[in-house]
């Protein structure tokens, strides 16, 4: 008996929902509204939470596409009295739902209902959410989504409380991560964590879940492709850690040499590229494991180039420096070593500020017969060189026998030296930006800028000839208020036909002729130079 | 030596007082004894009253005061900063403290005197007299002086001294005087970036950072020069620093001991962010608000939208009652804000342009990424100095003045300020009790 009516019951309360719902529903799309009905069905007969709580996310999810956020609450509470049993869980989505509402209403400047409800609805997701962490078990996942949701919107407010449950949550994941059953949660509040620039935090809960999610039952190839599907995902942090145990672990279990072809696989995937997923720190860090295996010619040549092309791009100079040098040493007529002679300069003169060494490595690459962008574009900069320290016969030497040597070619390198050459037989002064930049590079005064206030992003760093290269600068300046300071832009180098106006803090630039190109920027205020930067293009 | 303000009061609803006044009458040695401090009580009709728990109040005629303000510059269309409103015989702070008293704003903040003082005292009285409205009274100190405020020089610093303490002597009796501001957001000059000043011993020394230590110093020392000497002039009013955000603080802390609040320029976005307890931590003293707002110009649409600025100011003025005291959830040193401004000044997109005064431009020479709505407009420039006003000025006049129209802010402010219930709190509460 007790059973049967359990059983009327049962189908009594589906029923009312399902004409609630229908209620509620009728403007939601027709395939959706079916599956709101037959969700709520099963919301009606999940015995646990648990089950319930995807039945309620895929549910919720159908009211949010719509935005039907006042009509989802309607449902959530006409479900509160009928399955006590689930209070916990309805609250929590109620909260989630009033949360999800009023970011909503702000990002759709939906400002009638934000400022009419906006209060009641901040009261609700409050004491729902609270409602619901009261009630849940500390090994339940939905007590870590309950607290994640509730800390994001005092977050959001930056109010006084945001860093008392920011605490809470924190404690509760920890607690919660020693018998989680689904670790999922964790990473759900890592990448919130990382969203919320909490970085540390996110850090070690990322950390927790991959060791929770790498069971010692895993092979090498499983935990190989569990990493891959979060690099994939576009969830490098993950990605990486899991490579960390695979990496880990296949240094113990497999023959050095096919490790290292392992590691430079994984290596190659994250070093820099102008499309796509890179991490050129976690890249350079892969190297270093190849490199400690021992393993005599891990590093060809094709290796050696991406490696410091990856640390150049990571703007770790020095170490650049040194694997570029690596390069030319080893393979004096490789396919890069033009390039590399040439970065070399570049890197050793005017980031280093060791112009002596800088021209060591321009003279070597001039002094080259078979012609190349970068030969001639070592002559420009030998003849600069000589120019802005005085030296102008000498300057005029490098200039005329770069002319020579182009010939018809090179046009945009052939025409700054032209422009040079003007200058000294006008006896005027190098122009105005670049004497800027060259002062600042070489000058005692200047030897504190450290082109850490710049920061200098040309996008792509290789590109097609002719292919539009979009280079912006972000400068970091001491706070000023509403005393905005007057910044000047001093573009110069290979700018590729471009003419940015000293106003500009970004530009596109064309390259018609390939090589390597470099772009100078030096940020003025009018209390003098804030810093200058440098970056190279490679064009094909 | 680092000491507390003598003008915050620790006390805990106002028995000290009467306790002091009972031993008073009882005993000639104990009444010495405590006579400066409960004079310093009962005859300042404002101060600073710190509480048991390390929160502070402003009292205001031995009543707790939350400064809900406003800065003040009604300059009409056609004219810049140099008009002389003051004298304006039609008198638009009537108007104005009508509309304000009836927002629910007690305070208005005054950068800068005129050099007329009748002309001040009159506004000033005609302001508290009949809306209750009392004035903060400010100066630039110098600031915008050219070719540079040079903190570095005697002569400079005992000129602007001269100053501060002529526009103390002058109204420090006026009723509706609430406290003293000195500076504003002069600490940007220390990187040397902006209104840039230095002195021999600066320009000797190569270490940025030391160089920016080094006007720290000068610059609090002479602000505290300065706050002293106006407590030896007027003892009942408190004294503020005017600062831009928390920037130079630390060193404040170390040379400021007489000063009484911090008063803050900040200009965040929807939040103060954690402004509250970082003072704590570098200068504990109370704070106010002392110009902070939005824009109602979306400068990316190009159209004006009273609902951005509306929500920036209502999410701002929610954290400010959060850090009140007597809130335990908050930092508890926040005694109130003043928004900037009470009206759009058109004058101020390009100030050396007359033609444009008469125009309310749409051009932006600042861009902040806190205020988030119009932030993908042309260079990032998303913040209207024209457009900062919670009442608009109509080109049309109404005896003599620029009609004034309310802006949403007006009304979902006033809302606010009627019913200032933090419900998330209460919420935070009532689990707790039920725990």
């Amino acid at each position: 008996m007790k059973k049967r009516n359990f059983k009327f019951l049962m189908i009594l309360s589906a029923f009312i929902v399902s004409c609630q719902l229908s209620a509620v529903s009728h403007q939601l799309f027709a395939q959706d509204n079916d599956k709101l009905v037959s969700l709520s069905k099963k919301v009606i007969e999940v015995k646990s939470s648990e089950d319930a709580f995807p039945l309620l996310q895929e549910l919720t999810g159908l009211y949010f596409k719509e935005h039907k956020y006042n009509e989802c609450i309607d449902y959530l509470k006409s479900l509160v009295n009928r399955r006590k049993t689930l209070e916990p869980l309805l609250n929590y989505y109620i909260g989630f739902t009033r949360y999800s509402q009023l970011r909503y209403l702000e990002e759709a400047q939906a400002w009638d209902e934000y400022f009419n409800r906006g209060n009641s609805y901040r009261d609700e997701i409050a004491v729902s959410l609270e409602k619901g962490i009261e009630a849940i078990a500390p090994t339940d996942a939905l007590g870590v989504y309950a607290r994640l949701t509730l800390w994001k919107f005092h977050k959001d407010q930056n109010d006084a409380l945001s860093d008392g449950v920011l605490s809470d949550l924190m404690n509760f994941v920890l607690s919660y991560a020693k018998e989680a059953k689904n670790p999922a949660a964790i990473k759900e509040v890592a990448a919130e964590f990382s969203a919320y620039g909490e970085k540390a935090k996110a850090s070690s809960l990322y950390k927790i879940y991959v060791d929770k999610i790498v069971s010692s039952k895993m092979n090498d190839e499983e935990v190989n492709r569990a990493a891959l599907s979060f690099y994939e995902d576009g969830n490098l942090d993950v990605a990486e850690g899991i490579y960390d145990v695979y990496i880990g672990r296949i240094k113990s279990s497999l023959a050095k040499e096919k490790v290292v072809v392992l590691l430079v696989e994984i290596a190659r995937m994250f070093a820099y590229k102008d499309q796509g997923l890179s991490d050129a720190l976690y890249a350079e860090n892969v190297f270093r494991k190849v490199e400690e295996t021992g393993v005599k010619d891990a590093f060809d040549e094709r290796l050696i180039y991406l490696r410091a092309f990856n640390l150049e791009k990571a703007r770790e100079f020095q170490a650049a420096r040194d694997f570029y040098r690596d390069l030319v040493q080893r393979y004096p007529q490789g396919a890069h070593t033009d390039e590399a002679y040439f970065k070399l300069g570049i890197i050793n003169t005017y980031i280093l500020r060791d112009p002596k060494a800088g021209k060591g490595y321009f003279e070597n690459l001039a002094r080259k017969e078979t012609l190349s962008p970068q030969v001639i574009s070592s002559l420009y900069q030998l003849g600069l060189l000589s120019q802005w320290e005085g030296g102008l016969v000498q300057a005029k030497g490098y200039y005329n026998k770069l002319l020579e040597k182009a010939k018809d070619g090179f046009g945009g390198t052939v025409s700054l030296t032209r422009e040079r050459l003007k200058e000294i037989d006008e006896a005027r002064p190098i122009e105005y930006n670049l004497r800027t930049f060259l002062d600042a590079s070489f000058k005692e005064e200047y030897v504190h800028l450290d082109m850490n206030k710049i920061n200098l992003k040309p996008h792509p760093y290789r590109a097609k000839n002719k292919e539009t290269v979009s280079v912006n600068s972000i400068t970091h300046t001491p706070e000023s208020g509403c005393l905005q300071l007057d910044l000047q832009y001093l573009w110069s180098g290979d700018l590729g036909q471009a003419r940015p106006a000293s106003s500009d803090s970004s530009f596109n630039a064309v390259y018609t002729q390939a090589g390597t190109k470099e772009i100078n920027l030096v940020i003025v205020s009018p209390a003098g130079i804030i810093d200058r930067s440098i970056d190279l293009v490679d064009i094909d | 030596m680092v000491h507390s303000s003598k003008f915050i009061v620790h006390s805990s609803k106002g028995r000290g007082r009467k306790v002091i006044i009972l031993l008073a009458a009882c005993c000639l040695f104990v009444s010495v004894l405590f006579l400066n401090v409960s004079l310093a009580a009962t005859k300042q009709r404002v101060y600073i009253r710190k509480l048991k728990n390390s929160h502070y109040q402003l009292i205001v005629n031995k009543k707790p005061y939350i400064v809900k303000g406003v800065c003040y510059n009604p300059v009409p269309a056609g004219k810049n900063h140099e008009y002389d409103w003051w004298s304006d015989p039609n008198k638009p702070w009537l108007l104005d403290g009508k509309l304000m008293h009836e927002m629910g704003i007690n305070t208005v903040r005054i950068y800068q005197t005129s050099e007329n003082p009748d002309a001040v005292k009159k506004v000033m009285r005609d302001l508290y007299e009949t809306y209750g409205i009392r004035t903060i009274l400010g100066s630039w100190l110098g600031f915008w002086e050219y070719p540079c405020p040079l903190y570095g020089d005697k002569e400079f610093r005992d000129k602007i001294k001269a100053q501060v303490l002529e526009m103390v002597r002058l109204y420090k009796d006026e009723p509706g005087v609430l406290l003293w501001i000195l500076g504003n957001e002069n600490n940007y000059s220390f990187s040397g970036q902006v209104n840039p000043w230095s002195s021999e011993e600066i320009n000797k020394e190569s270490d940025p950072r030391k160089q920016r230590y080094m006007r720290a110093h000068i610059y609090y020392s002479f602000v505290n020069d300065l706050a002293a000497a106006i407590k030896e002039a007027d003892p009942t009013h408190p004294v503020a620093l005017g600062n831009g955000e928390l920037i130079g603080l630390d060193v404040a802390n170390e040379f400021c001991p007489d000063i009484d609040l911090v008063a803050c320029i900040i200009y965040r976005g929807k939040t103060f962010g954690n402004i509250f307890k970082s003072l704590r931590a570098t200068f504990d003293r109370p704070i106010l608000l002392s110009e902070f707002g939005a824009d109602c110009y979306d400068a990316y649409l190009g159209n004006e939208d009273q609902n951005m600025q509306a929500f920036f100011l209502e999410s701002q003025w929610r954290q400010i009652y959060e850090n009140l005291a007597k809130n335990n959830d908050g930092a508890g040193n926040c005694l109130g804000g003043i928004m900037f401004e009470w009206n759009d000044e058109w004058w101020k997109y390009n100030e050396y342009d007359p033609a444009g005064w008469q125009v309310h431009d749409c051009g932006s020479n600042w861009s902040n990424g806190s205020y988030y709505f119009d932030i993908k407009a042309k260079d990032n420039k998303n913040m209207n100095e024209e457009w900062f006003g919670i009442v608009a000025l109509s080109g049309e006049l109404e005896n003599g003045i620029n009609k004034r129209i309310p802006r949403k802010a007006y009304y979902v402010i006033r809302e606010f300020w009627k019913n200032p219930v933090l419900k998330t709190q209460g919420a935070k509460r009532k689990t707790k009790n039920a725990k």
